[in-house]
């Protein structure tokens, strides 16, 4: 049967429980009722051999329905041991148990009982009224004995004493009459009679025994009388009071009168009330004594198989409660362990379906919800692990590709973990650095470039990493023996609470471009310069043609011409001289000088000469006041100042706002000038530091390259950026100190 | 083990008791379609049985009677049986027994008897007894009656209740008288 069904039944026993215990207290209750009523019970009912059997195999029943729920359980219990189903060994020592602690007692009280029984019966009957009892019998039965051998003699002597009458001869019955009436008075009875076979003849009576007729024997009498020739009797006289006691005595029938029958004479007497009654009292007790003698065992065994039946009941109900407890207990048990069993084999479907009230029922609800919770957790698990499989297969091929890309980009891109490890250098970068792979990944980025060649390397990643893994550096790099320009990009990689677990490093190697970069800018310079000096050059053609012309013709207005002519021509050497002037101090410009500056004085100072310069421009000066001991070059830092704040102001239009401002940021002073101007085209920016570019169509172009030379000088970097809204911002890093 | 087991089931099942009573030797007489029966039974009145007579209690002979077909080769073949309770009940105050027969539980008559060895005679002489009537068999088929007495019952053991019977008597084979 399966465990399903059995729990089914488990359900159906335990609705069918109430109602079993119920019938059993009902029959506990109408047995007792019987045991009790059974005490106003005659004996001989009690003793009924119909009874007795009924109640035998009542018993027989009751041992055999008990004998076969404990065997068929046992039987049970030992097969499902020995196949080793789950929770039997439990259950067959809560069912020995149950059972022991049920048989024993029951079966102890009951040995107890009989032999109290036993023992309360064998002593009842061995009591002394035994012996009492049967003297009185005999003594009252001597006496009537006695009286009726009297009687017995006097009929005797009667019957002699009328033999020798003719009883058919009516003449002869008053001669009878007298003898017989004689014979009374002389052998003291109180009455005599004579019968002729069944036939009365003659009788007579003692007056005074109230006696109004001579009493009728009993038929069985007068017949014992004549096929015995004696007979004795104890009758019920009429009125019912006393006892009458008759003998009888007859004689062989006379030749010729066999079919009228013997001569019967009965003599009697009729005892004292009292005295019968009690005679009578006395033999009814002896006899009732007898009685319980003879069905002693009956008796006994009805009680005891009363007994038998109780402690069957009893038993059958104990021993049946207790399997059914004990089911009730293993049944839930066997279900959570076969529930583990099949949950450790994977099936975590399976649900324990049990229905109880106590703790089980707790156990079983949470070992149900346990289930319910694995069974979520998994296919969880499993949705997670599928989409870790299906994530590591992409991640793969992003791996794949990413390395592909790599392996194929111009660009070197070198990938570095939290702890400064390089983890990925691509081929791109280690053509770049003209290093080997296994000289470079794994190894710390500051012993990987360690080599005095690539220090600035690692000290620009160093400079990365302390400003937070974002934003770029050019760095200039002598790689086997050549000088190379590398534009350096970092990237930091944060983890999903943004911590910091690396970063890659994007190297572009910038020389040729720069070359290219150079050699453009050159040529625009070139043409500036040819331009700027074309310039002049034109006016001074002119006034020298103007004068040649005036002199041929003998122009008397030569004299003016000359006058006009020099100062043309002197002041466009004077342009020309400031030009080159001006190339010659960019060519020139010193070293710069650091020294303690106050910067908020610098800055106000520079701030307060564009100030009020442009109606509706404000220019304003935000400096750290900490920053007065900066180590700079201050005149070349006011220069570059001057030169982006004079960019700055003539770019913006009214209203519009100029700041600048000074700060130091993670180790370093940094100094901004923003602007809400018309903003730097992109294509602009990237040759916006290149001597002789401008875009302003006037100046010489110098402004800026002059400002980052400033600032490179000073270990420093510029950058320019859009600034928000609109507008541009010029960052100034300088190293503290 | 054997041993026990068969103690066991006799413990169980057995409900009958061998009497020392036995049927003496039965006779048959036909009278007309019908069957008398004679027999004596012998050493009934043994102490048990005579104490429960002189107690008082209504004891009883049942007698059980079979009419059977006699066969060589097989079984009997029971065709009829009955009844014969001699029921007897002491009087001790009056000192006589009350005897009364019934066959198939009709009573047939009733009788007082005085002394011991009457009473005695009265239940277990049983005489030209008509029991069953052969009316309407074969000629030709043998029959036999069969008779067994019951005395009452006792314990064993103090509890188990079982019948004391004597053995199964049979008659001697006659004929009926009927059809030829």
């Amino acid at each position: 049967m399966g465990l399903r069904t059995k729990l089914a039944r488990h359900r159906k026993d335990s609705r069918v429980i109430g109602g079993g215990l119920v019938l059993l207290l009902l029959a506990a209750t109408a047995l007792f009722y019987l045991v009790q009523r059974g005490r106003d019970l005659p004996t001989a009912l009690v003793t009924n051999r119909v009874l007795l059997f009924v109640l035998w195999y009542a018993n027989v029943v009751l041992i055999l329905v008990v004998l076969f729920v404990l065997l068929r359980n046992l039987i049970k219990l030992l097969v499902e041991r020995r196949h080793r189903v789950l929770g039997s060994t439990f259950k067959f020592k809560l069912v020995a148990t149950y059972i022991g602690l049920s048989l024993i007692p029951v079966l102890l009280l009951f040995a107890i009982a009989t032999e109290l029984l036993q023992g309360s019966m064998d002593r009842w009957f061995n009591t002394p009224v035994a012996p009492v009892l049967e003297r009185g019998n005999a003594v009252a039965q001597a006496l009537y004995d006695e009286i009726q051998h009297r009687h017995q003699l006097a009929a005797a002597r009667v019957l002699r004493e009328v033999q020798e009458i003719d009883l058919r001869d009516p003449r002869q019955l008053p001669l009878l009459n007298r003898r017989i009436q004689a014979l009374r008075g002389e052998l003291d009875v109180d009455f005599l009679e004579v019968y002729e076979g069944r036939d009365f003849v003659q009788a007579v009576v003692d007056p005074q025994t109230g006696l109004a007729n001579p009493p009728d024997p009993d038929r069985s009498f007068l017949e014992a009388a004549a096929k015995d020739g004696r007979a004795a009797a104890v009758q019920t006289p009429p009125g019912g009071r006393g006892s009458l006691l008759l003998s009888g005595a007859s004689s062989p029938p006379a030749p010729g009168t066999a079919e009228v029958g013997p001569v019967i004479v009965v003599a009697g007497s009729l005892l004292d009330p009292v005295l019968a009654e009690q005679r009578e009292t006395l033999v009814e007790d002896y006899q009732t004594y007898r009685q319980l003698v003879v069905q002693k065992d009956d008796l006994r065994a009805s009680h005891l198989l009363l007994f038998l039946m109780v402690t069957m009941v009893i038993l059958l109900a104990s021993s049946w409660t207790g399997l059914y407890l004990a089911r009730r207990v293993t049944l839930p048990i066997q279900a959570l362990a076969e529930g583990t069993r099949r949950i450790s084999g994977g099936d975590l479907s399976h649900r324990v379906d049990v229905e109880a009230d106590d703790e089980l029922g707790v156990l079983v609800d949470s070992f149900n919800r346990m289930t319910q919770e694995l069974a979520s957790s998994k296919a969880l698990l499993e949705r997670s692990n599928q989409e870790l499989v299906t994530s590591n297969e992409r991640l793969a091929a992003e791996r794949a590709l990413i390395a592909a890309v790599l392996q194929n980009v111009a660009a070197g891109v070198v990938s570095i973990d939290s702890e400064g490890r390089i983890f990925t250098c691509n081929g791109a970068a280690l053509d770049m650095l003209r290093q080997r792979e296994p000289d470079v990944v794994g190894r710390h980025f500051e012993e990987a470039w360690a080599d005095p060649d690539r220090a600035r390397l690692a000290a620009a990643v160093r400079e990365l990493a302390r400003s937070g893994g974002q934003g770029g550096r050019e760095v200039h790099l002598t790689v086997g023996g050549e000088w190379k320009t590398f534009d350096l990009k970092g990237t930091a990689l944060r983890d999903a609470e943004g911590k910091i677990q690396g970063g890659v490093l994007v190297i572009e190697d910038l020389t040729e471009l720069i070359k290219a970069q150079q050699l453009a800018a050159w040529n625009e310079a070139a043409r500036r310069i040819a331009h700027e000096i074309k310039n002049p050059l034109t006016p001074i053609r002119l006034s020298a043609e103007r004068l040649l012309r005036k002199s041929r013709q003998g122009d008397p207005g030569l004299a003016k011409a000359i006058e006009e002519a020099e100062e043309t021509i002197v002041r466009e050497v004077v342009t020309l001289q400031g030009m080159v002037d001006e190339f010659s101090r960019y060519a020139r410009m010193p070293r710069p000088r650091p020294a303690p500056v106050d910067l908020p004085k610098l800055v106000g100072e520079t701030v307060h000469l564009y100030r009020d310069l442009k109606p509706g421009v404000a220019v304003e000066g935000e400096v750290d006041p900490k920053l007065t001991a900066v180590w700079i070059d201050g005149e070349q830092i006011k220069r570059a100042l001057i030169n982006l704040l004079d960019n700055a102001v003539e770019a913006t239009e009214a209203p519009g706002r100029v700041t600048v401002g000074a700060h130091p940021v993670n180790g370093h002073l940094e100094i901004q000038v923003a602007d809400t101007g018309r903003g730097i085209p992109p294509a602009s920016k990237e040759k916006l530091f290149l001597p002789y570019f401008s875009t302003k169509g006037r100046g010489t172009g110098l402004g800026l390259s002059i400002v980052h030379r400033i600032v490179t000088d000073h270990q420093g970097e510029i950058r320019v950026e859009d600034n928000a809204p609109q507008g541009t911002v010029f960052t100034v890093e300088l190293p503290m100190g | 083990m054997r041993a026990k087991l068969a103690l066991l089931c006799f413990f169980l099942f057995a409900s009958r008791a061998l009497a020392d009573a036995k049927i003496s030797e039965i006779k048959i007489g036909l009278d007309g379609d019908r069957v008398l029966t004679s027999f004596v039974l012998r050493n009934a009145f043994d102490r048990r049985f005579s104490e429960r007579v002189d107690s008082g209690l209504p004891t009883s002979i049942l007698y059980r009677f079979e009419l059977a077909r006699d066969r060589k080769r097989w079984w009997d073949q029971k065709l009829r049986d009955a009844t014969f309770e001699v029921v007897v009940t002491y009087d001790a105050v009056a000192r006589s027994y009350s005897v009364h027969y019934k066959l198939d539980d009709k009573l047939i008559e009733s009788r007082t008897v005085r002394e011991r060895k009457a009473l005695e005679e009265a239940m277990t002489h049983i005489e030209s007894l008509p029991v069953f009537s052969v009316a309407g068999l074969p000629r030709e088929w043998r029959l036999l009656v069969k008779v067994e007495a019951e005395l009452g019952s006792r314990t064993v053991l103090s509890l188990i209740p079982v019948t004391i019977n004597t053995d199964w008597r049979e008659s001697p084979k006659f004929r009926p008288p009927g059809i030829p």
